[in-house]
């Protein structure tokens, strides 16, 4: 009864009040290309973008209003937390590392194993699961209504202060498409504003080189990102299944996203499970650890050890990657501080 | 008895669920999508083609010919591969999610001599683990880049 007084008093409809949404024009370098994804029925809007940030830091959106998104995905962390597991609204630890929320506008299916196709169905696991935000999408939307605030922006960028699950989930996911890093000391390089150390250049060529580390084979291009599933030798028997879970194939055992380097530097500890606490750790890792399984990657196997120095200067190159304009770009910032 | 009775059906049918058999898909622009499995592939017509792998040796990898799976799929291929049927392409999926792309030409024997396959083994014996059950070989290239390991997915897709 309450809700429909303040939906009436709100006035519902798909009136806009201040015109349609305006399009919200994503930018990047042309050597991230084009294979980017947004949904047809989810155009990123500046007006969707807003509400998308806002809904971001919303403690709201968990049980007992103490976490938002942001709790595990902090801006000055490249969207992590710096944990090896976040501890979601009951106080258990996740099963995986928190993932960097950086460039997702060219992924296509989220999560370590790939499960979710799409951000917007991404969204609806970590804002439910009882582990993580703990809330009923249904619930989020009721609390929401009754805010001050927010029917009017969900009018603003969809057409109607009616909130539902879906406009909570397409809004979230517009937000999380802007949030793109492409200003890193390695891009500077690219653009030719920046000269590398003779060991930053060593890295460069060692991790693009197939005949060096071959690093670039999976984390291909200047995003450092492709969209692949690759078993990286951590366990001969993998205690988390990992893509295999999903598909019910034996021959995804273990497999896990390969991950975008970007900000990497600042994204620690490292793997699905953490298990790295620097970079050093997973230079060491890739040279001298790998661990043979049946399905271990093809491209991982017979490797060739790297020096001390080649390590140094792949670290080096890494640490490239990071972008600072991004973790302080008051766009993508908490708009309620 | 009974509960016992109804625990083994339950355990098999978690087991039917978690393994899942390999299979092929063909679809797209077909008039017949197709699941093909390693039993399906081994009573189709055979061929064995030379590949000259990443350890600069060749080898030899049988299977079936790629317009022959197509053509079951009732993909334009031969005759009908003209007109706006040559803007058309195969998309090939990997299980780890690496992709290559083929005109419908590149492929088609009317087009090209070279012959390939959906190889489901290598010198006479399985596909070694890591590469299959389905790798697709194209010989005639000059790097092996587009022989993919472990192929689930053919789409066949219109150029836009």
């Amino acid at each position: 009864m309450v809700l429909l007084l303040i939906a009436c008093l709100a006035g519902t409809g798909s009136i806009w009040k201040q015109g349609p949404p305006r399009p919200y024009k994503v930018e990047y370098p042309s050597y991230f290309g084009n294979r980017i994804n947004i949904p047809e029925d989810n155009p990123l809007t500046e007006e969707g973008v807003r509400l998308g940030r806002m809904l971001f830091y919303e403690t709201a959106l968990s049980s007992g209003n103490r976490i938002s998104c942001a709790s595990c995905h902090k801006q000055e962390l490249a969207f992590t937390d710096g944990l090896q597991f976040s501890i979601g609204v009951d106080g258990t630890p996740t099963p995986r590392n928190s993932m960097s929320l950086a460039n997702l506008l060219w992924v296509r299916n989220f999560f370590w194993d790939g499960r979710a196709e799409g951000l917007e169905k991404q969204a609806e696991t970590p804002l439910t699961n009882p582990h993580e935000m703990g809330q009923a999408l249904a619930i989020s939307a009721q609390k929401l209504q009754q805010s001050p605030i927010y029917p009017a922006l969900f009018r603003d960028a969809f057409g109607s202060n009616v909130i539902t699950d879906n406009k909570i989930v397409k809004a979230l996911s517009q937000f999380e498409r802007t949030l793109i890093s492409s200003n890193s000391t390695y891009d500077q390089y690219l653009r030719g504003e920046y000269q590398p150390t003779a060991s930053e250049l060593n890295g460069i060529t060692l991790f693009f080189d197939p005949g060096g580390a071959g690093c670039g084979h999976c984390h291909g291009g200047p995003k450092t990102f492709s969209e692949l599933f690759h078993n990286n030798g951590l366990d001969s028997i993998p205690e988390d299944a990992g893509r295999k879970a999903i598909t019910g194939q034996e021959y995804d055992n273990g497999r896990f996203r390969v991950a975008t380097l970007r900000n990497i530097a600042l994204t620690a500890p490292y793997m699905h499970d953490g298990r790295f606490k620097t970079l050093e750790e997973v230079a060491d890792h890739y040279s001298d650890h790998i661990q043979a399984s049946a399905t271990l990657s093809p491209f991982l196997e017979n490797r060739q050890k790297l020096t001390m120095q080649e390590k140094k200067d792949l670290v080096a190159f890494l640490h490239l990657l990071t972008d600072s304009t991004f973790i302080t770009d008051k766009r993508f910032s908490n708009p309620f501080k | 008895m009974k509960v016992y009775l109804i625990a083994l059906l339950a355990c098999f049918s978690l087991h039917q669920a978690s393994a899942q058999e390999a299979s092929l898909s063909v679809t797209g622009e077909v008039t017949h999508p197709l699941q093909l499995t390693a039993a399906g592939l081994s009573k189709m017509k055979r061929t064995t083609v030379a590949l000259k792998d990443r350890d600069g040796k060749e080898h030899k990898y049988t299977g079936v010919t790629i317009p022959e799976i197509l053509d079951l799929a009732g993909v334009t291929t031969g005759k009908q591969l003209r007109g706006e049927n040559l803007t058309k392409y195969m998309l090939v999926k990997c299980a780890d999610g690496y992709e290559v792309l083929f005109s419908l030409a590149e492929l088609d024997t009317s087009f090209t001599d070279r012959t390939a396959i959906l190889a489901d083994q290598l010198e006479g014996g399985p596909l070694p683990a890591g590469k299959g059950p389905f790798r697709l070989v194209v010989p005639g290239e000059k790097k092996p880049a587009r022989s993919s390991f472990q192929v689930t997915e053919f789409i066949i897709r219109f150029a836009k």
